[in-house]
């Protein structure tokens, strides 16, 4: 990774406060094109948060978002979207009911007018649907299939596949594997691997730090609304993440504690 | 990593090929087509000869099946968006009783009294929808209230005027209206006239008409039925409106997140159900020249019944305008065909429990096979 | 599965073959008479009528056949009017609840061939209108207006009209014929009172606790009468009261013997089905038919006049 790219999104010193809650004291991280950013942190460290600060649905209540290098305040979510940052969420915004292809093209149905009918171009929308399943490696009987008959990580796939082809620049993902099996949170990984060499900029939020390791290019760590650091990969190994991640210091002094100061395990 | 993308994707061995007939059959209206045959296959063997099959016969369960068609097209594409209406019977009663308030008690052209209906009822159908999104209240609630709402006052409004809970006399208001012609004409009476002088079709033996065909047309009806059902069916599945009702019902809030605007969806098909229930009030007054207090009544259960047997799923997001109109075929062609065959007409409701449950149960086998539900 | 869908398939193409080949094969046997009614499944009043047409068709060797719509729905009606007359029957029997929906199919019936008689609902004049051969019934302003004069002669001064077929226009005549015997102008002494027992209990209660001075009460059958009687019982009006009801029933005869019901105004449903069928048969057979309408009715049944009458309450009578 070229250390003087200009980084596609900077956001600096973010506080987000509800109330008297202060979700977030001064996070700041850059993310670069083409790479992976993994956000690492346990249950309520302000992971969501953040990630909806960069994507427009809170204002940060201090701080400042750089976007392509210029100040950007997203009025709704709607506009962080036209520019270019597509979060894939949890229930990642698919209905089962209906087919791969119309799943695909909600809300963006591609569009063939006829006098004041607005009809739905299907032909223009399978043919591309089956195109790009091909490159993310899903298989499909037929565009029709229903999204229900995927298994959750070609789901996920194909969320991805769907924020890709609309433009995203900067891809986010919350939480994509994290009710996952084994082979399918691979596919995953697969995935974002490949989005990544398409040169799209990805977030990648978990609290697993086993499936952030291996496609992660920046680690950062939040616990209570504080950044713990960014760290490279070439910087830092898995288990001291982990270790981090599970408050291994708190837990080492813990111990200190009760065992009066013995067995203190060394790195 | 061997990008295993290089595999050719159609030798996946995985992938069963569905044979051709497989995919023709596995479809939504499949439960609808099953019933129609079984139907029609019953009364051929139990009412050969009983009139049903002859031209009077066929014109008699085919206009109340057609009755049935029009609501039904209204509660699919309603149901499909996520949502129900329990007060299109109400509103079938109100909107004839305004019709014939207007232009019979109030003397105004029976034009206007039908056009202002329109207004009024699409209005209605408009509040319930606006009252549904604004509340987060179940549909099934709001338009309940409705019910009652709408046929009290067709019940309070005729007996406060003449005291009497039906208003007559609309035929004669009606004559030479012309927009009163586009839903109680007849077309294709050439045809038919051409039929009965062939002998295809047995004639009038005394009267008035006597000689002229027993059938001198089709209804204005049938045709707003079929009319109906094919737009239903166009706009559902071929365009992008379509694809926002499906995905309104399927999953609003991942709707809304996709840029779908669901609340415009189902307000908009509120209004289309009030519009369908209208259609089906104007063509009864104009054919019956009366309006009465009790109209319509039930007539919602019965038009989500043809709907269900047609395929569609009650939570939304799936289900089928020709298998709703297959739906609404059974249902008339069982009303009346139980008369042609001499079945006690209280079993009427055994029967349509018993194709009502059968159709679900195949519907919901064909539905877990397509969308991979468990 | 791909035997099901052989199955299928096949079903499918004999039920198209022989929905071609079912031509206009018209019904022609011996005579079979068709009774519609207007009455919903759940009055029981029709009742007499159904036994009083099963034993007409016995007793002339006639097929004979009762029809109604389910919920009462008189647009139903006209479809089961229409419905009989493509049957091909040989003659229908039918009620006239409202000219303006049932004149239509009525007189297409006739222009068919098939002869109608009116029974119960409706007048001399619209059976003649729409091509009926005659009129069997009691005219239901005429009933009405008898039992007002009667009513008036008792001393009575003020009303309630116990209605529970508001729907039909029938019924309001009926009322309207009574304030007309009575000379009072008809205003809200009609009340709707829906076919529920308990409403119907419960609307009278009201009436009678807010118009404590109503001299009389008069209902139009078992419907109204059965729960008026314990709204009276309950209120302690029976008896005081002076009630007066159309028709008979088990519970109306009751009443009367225990003089808490004056009369019972008896339209004789049976004749209303038995007649037509004997007219009819004899008509068809032989060419002969009376050369007027018969009215079944009003008789006035009082305690004096019961003993038939209890011995076939419900069945007969």
């Amino acid at each position: 990774m070229n250390q003087d790219a200009k980084p596609i999104i900077q956001m600096n010193n973010i506080e987000k406060h509800f109330g008297s809650v202060i979700a977030l004291s001064g996070v700041s991280i850059d993310v670069f094109s083409g790479e992976c950013h993994c956000l690492l942190g346990d249950n309520g460290a302000g992971k969501s948060t953040f990630i909806k600060t960069m994507s427009g649905v809170y204002k940060p209540t201090h701080g400042d978002i750089l976007f392509e290098g210029r100040p950007m305040h997203f009025a709704n979510p709607r506009k962080a979207i036209e520019a270019g940052i597509a979060t894939v969420h949890q229930h990642l915004a698919m209905i089962p009911l209906m087919s791969v292809s119309r799943n695909f093209f909600m809300g963006n149905e591609p569009v063939k007018k006829v006098g004041p009918l607005r009809l739905f171009d299907h032909d223009y929308a399978n043919r591309v649907t089956m195109e790009e399943m091909n490159k993310m490696g899903i298989k499909l009987r037929s565009p029709d299939q229903a999204v229900g008959t995927l298994s959750g990580g070609e789901r996920q796939t194909v969320a991805i596949a769907r924020a890709v082809y609309f433009g995203a620049k900067l891809l986010i993902l919350d939480e994509p594997t994290s009710a996952l099996g084994v082979r399918q949170t691979a596919n995953v990984l697969m995935t974002i691997d490949k989005v990544r060499k398409q040169g799209i900029a990805v977030v990648f939020i978990t609290h697993n730090v086993r499936h952030a390791f291996p496609v992660g290019d920046q680690f950062t760590l939040l616990n209570r609304g504080h950044s713990m650091g960014t760290f490279r990969k070439s910087e830092i190994d898995r288990d001291s993440l982990q270790t981090m991640m599970a408050g291994g210091e708190e837990i080492r002094n813990l111990e200190a504690t009760i065992q009066g100061g013995n067995n203190f395990k060394q790195e | 990593m061997s990008d295993s993308t290089q595999l050719n994707p159609t030798s996946d061995e995985r992938i069963k090929e569905f044979s051709k007939l497989r995919k023709a059959l596995i479809r939504p209206e499949l439960g609808g087509i099953v019933g129609t045959v079984a139907v029609f296959t019953f009364f051929l063997i139990f009412a050969y000869d009983s009139g049903m099959f002859n031209s009077r016969g066929i014109m008699n369960w085919s206009i109340v099946s057609s009755q049935f068609v029009i609501i039904a097209v209204g509660a699919c594409l309603l149901m499909i968006a996520g949502e129900f209406d329990l007060s299109v019977g109400s509103m079938i009663g109100f909107a004839g009783m305004m019709i014939a308030i207007f232009s019979v008690k109030l003397g105004w052209p029976v034009w206007l009294a039908i056009l202002l209906t329109f207004v009024m009822c699409i209005s209605v159908g408009a509040l319930n929808g606006f009252i549904v999104i604004r509340t987060g209240l179940p549909s099934f609630i709001v338009t309940l209230a409705f019910l009652f709402i709408l046929r009290g006052l067709t019940i309070f409004l005729p007996q406060v005027i003449v005291r009497k809970t039906i208003i007559g006399g609309v035929k004669d208001v009606a004559e030479g209206d012309w927009l009163a012609v586009l839903f109680d004409g007849k077309i294709l009476t050439g045809l038919f006239s051409w039929l009965g002088e062939e002998g295809l079709i047995a004639t009038f033996e005394r009267g008035t008409r006597a000689g002229q065909p027993v059938v001198s047309g089709i209804p204005m009806l049938i045709v707003w039925a079929i009319v109906l059902m094919l737009l239903g069916h166009f706009l559902l599945t071929r365009t992008q409106f379509g694809n926002w009702i499906f995905a309104s019902g399927g999953d609003a809030e991942a709707a809304r997140n996709s840029g779908v605007p669901v609340n415009k969806v189902k307000i908009l098909m509120f209004m289309f159900t009030a519009f369908c229930a209208t259609v089906f009030a104007t063509c009864q007054v104009m054919e019956f020249g009366s309006a009465g207090a009790d109209r319509g009544l039930l007539k919602e259960f019965e038009a989500i019944i043809a709907v269900v047997i047609g395929g569609a799923l009650l939570t939304g997001g799936y289900g089928s305008v020709i298998g709703a109109a297959l739906g609404a075929l059974i249902f008339g062609v069982v009303q009346q065909g139980l008369f042609f065959a001499n079945v006690e007409s209280s079993l009427f409701r055994v029967f349509l429990g018993v194709i009502l449950l059968f159709a679900v149960i195949l519907n919901t086998y064909i539905r877990r096979i397509i969308t991979g539900e468990r | 599965m791909k035997r099901v869908m052989k199955n299928l398939l096949g079903a499918i193409a004999i039920t198209m073959g022989l929905t071609l080949a079912a031509g206009a094969v018209h019904a022609m046997g011996h005579e079979k008479y068709i009774l519609v009614s207007h009455a919903p499944d759940s009055d029981s009043w029709w009742n007499t009528i159904k036994n009083g047409l099963a034993l007409a068709g016995k007793q002339m060797g006639v097929e004979v056949e009762y029809r109604n719509p389910p919920t009462g729905d008189l647009a139903d009606m006209a479809r089961i009017i229409e419905q009989a007359a493509a049957s091909g029957p040989s003659g229908i029997i039918t009620t006239l609840a409202d000219p303006n929906i049932l004149a239509g199919p009525i007189r297409a019936a006739v222009d068919s061939g098939v002869d109608v008689i009116i029974m119960n609902s409706g007048t001399p004049d619209m059976a003649r209108k729409v091509g009926a051969l005659m009129y069997v019934g009691q005219p239901e302003y005429d009933a009405g207006h008898a039992a007002g004069l009667r009513a008036k002669s008792d001393g009575v001064g003020s009303f309630l009209c116990v209605n529970h077929y508001a729907t039909q226009p029938s019924s309001t005549e009926r009322c309207q014929g009574f304030a007309d015997g009575l000379g009072i102008k008809l205003g809200n002494q009609m009340i709707d009172s829906g076919q529920d027992p308990g409403e119907i209990k419960n609307r009278v209660m009201a009436y009678l606790s807010a118009n404590p001075k109503t001299d009389a009460v008069l209902t139009l059958g078992p419907t109204s009468a059965d729960p008026t009687l314990l709204a009276l019982e309950e209120n302690g009006m029976a008896g005081d009261i002076y009630f007066g009801t159309f028709d008979l029933g088990g519970e109306i005869v009751k009443g009367i013997k225990a003089g808490v019901i004056k009369w019972g105004i008896d339209q004789q449903p049976f004749l209303q089905a038995y007649l037509p069928v004997v007219v009819m048969a004899n008509y068809h057979r032989y060419g002969v038919l009376p050369g007027n309408n018969i009215n079944s009715g009003p008789g006035f049944v009082t305690a004096d006049g019961l003993g038939k009458i209890e011995k076939f309450a419900g069945e007969y009578r």
